[in-house]
């Protein structure tokens, strides 16, 4: 039952290697050539964020699933974690988009196929809480809003890949553009790397943070119960 | 054996539906009211000419397919819905396999579809004299439409059949999964619209086939788990 | 009577069920068998969880904890052929109010693969004391009594081997109580048969006894 109390390093080097990629942003990388002024410099916490929404639907489809094989509540609370995450996420991304989306081409929202895909993966998280808010049975909850999950994942990627792809786009060319190869300076490639595992390591573990309050929860019930 | 009961018993979930809808008539009046409703307002507010010559085959299509999308969401949540109001679902859930239910729904809430397009789509064009040059690309960009609504609206009416406060909750849950199928559906509409080739709308069918077919795949994998638990 | 094949016999075993809604504990740590040609009352006060208990039987709630078993020649039967072998009559179970009592039987008849004719359901119903004037009607239009029966002869109408009943006899005058006794005692012989109930009459009725607390 008791875990044995580990000196938690890493949040700290987390917090240190966040600090640094912070830093780097600002003062390390160079200004793109082609963007208006220092605005490019956005793209350090908006690409990261925008992975992390994606990364987190991917966590939670994986849970999801696993919840519907072995019907452990543990892994509904997985999935929970990964879209509250998600839906944070999401949030942060399409603010520091419309951001940059306000400098670059003067208005906060144009429509772009891409700023139509986060704003519709963002309105899945929230089906995915509203439907859970609205049913009190664990069990029933955990496989209802899994089921959602999966109903959802399927449909995305025809928003993510094909509509993108009908549609001509303002945003700039992703980081492996359409050339298949990767178009940018070196050291802002660095610091984008950089954030990227940063942002990573930041999900994971707020994470395992959550997961972890949930099975204590779960554990001080079965406890009650027996 | 499996496979022609399989068929028997959703025919006989398919009947039950009709015969109690006929009945009672709750859904056909709402979907058929609520959609004449948008029509008129639409129809009457902006009727054929208050839209640029350039810009009339897109908005066109994009205003035709909000007609169809309201007037289906108020009538396609019913099919569970009721069952629960009605303290049926219990029995039916105890007595059908969960694909027979599934596709017995699913062909219902087709037919309402369907039965919308038909009565709609004529009368959208005769109010807002929108010409239509590929008839047949348009027919099949419907049919195939209303498959893929109907796909994953019974789908999401099944989970929210099972939830407190299920009416909101299935525009809430509905209108994620349903954009991406009616941008696809818009741009098809279109194509048939603006060109008599049935070449035209092929993009935009290869779409919404595999979408219909997605959705199919995992509502069949689905479907079980949300009708039992 | 709609027809008597092979006599299956099911016996329904649980094991340290319990479920919880939110954060209230309804059932707790509950285990016993539901045995064939016997009958199990379940007894307690209301919000004891008797309903849940038979809904957990039936398959239709899933427990939090421990797990029910079906087995048949000490074989387990898999979840999903459950309800094949399963009769259940509940109040927060209904029949269609727009179909026929007859057409509802067909429909639940026809869904389990049964080539049930509308006489041998007639006679069904006539015998849960539901006269043939009445079998043309909507469901709709029936006293709460009569829908009773109706509910009950859909439980029966596949001769299942197992039997749950809730409250069998709620809305239902003298007559329709001795009809639910009938029906326990033909099938007390061949099924597994579980009654939740707090009625003194239908706790007669038991060969083994479970009383709930709240």
């Amino acid at each position: 039952m008791t875990e044995r109390k580990r000196f938690p390093w890493w949040p700290w080097a987390l917090f240190a290697w966040m600090a640094v990629v912070i830093w780097a942003a600002f003062f390390y990388a160079p200004a793109a050539k082609g963007f208006k002024g220092e605005s490019a410099r956005i793209v350090f916490f908006h690409v990261p964020q925008a992975w992390v929404a994606v990364l987190a639907f991917c966590v939670n489809l994986v849970a999801s699933l696993r919840y519907l094989r072995r019907r452990d509540l543990v892994d509904d609370a997985r999935a929970a974690a990964a879209a509250r995450l998600g839906l944070v996420f999401s949030i942060l991304a399409t603010v520091t988009g419309s951001l940059f989306a306000k400098v670059m081409w003067g208005s906060f929202w144009n429509w772009d196929p891409r700023e139509v895909s986060i704003a519709i993966l963002l309105l899945v998280y929230a089906a995915y809480f509203a439907l859970r808010e609205a049913i009190p049975d664990d069990e029933r909850r955990a496989s209802l809003s899994s089921s959602y999950a999966v109903l959802a994942f399927v449909t995305m990627p025809f928003l993510v890949f094909v509509v993108p792809r009908i549609y001509w786009s303002l945003h700039p060319d992703t980081l492996i553009n359409s050339r298949g190869s990767i178009d940018m300076e070196s050291r802002m490639f660095q610091v984008l790397m950089g954030a990227l595992a940063g942002f990573t390591g930041l999900f994971f573990w707020l994470y395992t943070l959550d997961v972890r309050l949930a099975k204590v929860g779960l554990r001080r019930r079965q406890r009650e119960e027996s | 054996m499996r496979a022609s009961s399989l068929l028997s018993e959703s025919l006989a979930v398919l009947g039950k539906e009709l015969t109690s809808e006929l009945r009672s008539r709750v859904a056909l009046n709402a979907v058929g009211l609520f959609a004449l409703t948008t029509l008129i307002a639409v129809a009457y507010q902006i009727g054929p000419y208050k839209i640029e010559e350039a810009d009339r085959p897109h908005l066109l299509s994009a205003l035709l397919w909000i007609i169809l999308f309201f007037g289906a969401t108020s009538g396609l949540a019913r099919v569970f819905v009721k069952e629960e109001d009605a303290r049926t679902a219990k029995t039916l859930r105890l007595a059908a396999r969960p694909l027979a239910v599934f596709f017995g729904k699913l062909g219902f809430n087709l037919i309402l579809l369907l039965g919308l397009e038909s009565l709609v789509v004529p009368l959208y064009c005769a109010l807002m004299s929108y010409t239509v040059e590929g008839v047949a690309g348009l027919v099949l960009v419907m049919a195939c439409g209303a498959v893929a609504m109907a796909a994953s609206s019974t789908m999401v009416a099944a989970i929210i059949a099972r939830a407190s406060g299920s009416g909101t909750l299935f525009a809430i849950l509905t209108v994620p999964l349903a954009l991406p199928l009616l941008v696809v559906l818009i741009q098809g509409t279109k194509a048939a619209a603006t060109s008599a080739a049935l070449a035209a709308v092929i993009p935009a069918l290869r779409a919404i086939v595999s979408l219909a077919g997605v959705t199919l795949v995992a509502a069949v994998y689905l479907f079980p788990v949300v009708w039992h638990d | 009577m709609i027809c008597f094949a092979a006599v299956t016999r099911v016996r329904v075993s649980f094991e340290k069920v319990g479920k919880r809604f939110d954060t209230r504990t309804v059932l707790a740590q509950l285990s016993g068998a539901v045995e064939p040609g016997r009958v199990l009352v379940v007894a307690g006060p209301n919000g004891s969880g008797k309903s849940t208990l038979l809904n957990i039987l039936a398959g239709v709630i899933r427990p939090s904890r421990g797990e029910v078993r079906y087995r048949q020649n000490e074989e387990d039967i898999p979840r999903a052929r459950w309800f094949a072998h399963l009769g259940v009559a509940a109040p927060d179970m209904a029949v269609y109010d727009e179909l026929t009592a007859v057409e509802n039987l067909m429909f639940f008849a026809r869904l389990r693969g049964l080539e049930a004719r509308p006489d041998s359901i007639g006679a069904l119903l006539e015998e849960l004391g539901l006269g043939a004037r009445e079998h043309g009607r909507h469901v709709g239009t029936y006293s709460s009594g009569m829908k009773q029966r109706v509910k009950l002869a859909q439980a029966v109408i596949h001769e299942p081997a197992v039997l749950l009943l809730d409250e069998p006899s709620s809305n239902l005058d003298t007559a329709g109580h001795d009809a639910v006794a009938r029906l326990v005692d033909r099938f007390r012989s061949r099924a597994a048969v579980a009654v939740a109930t707090n009625d003194p009459r239908e706790m007669a009725w038991s060969d083994a006894r479970i009383e709930l607390a709240l």
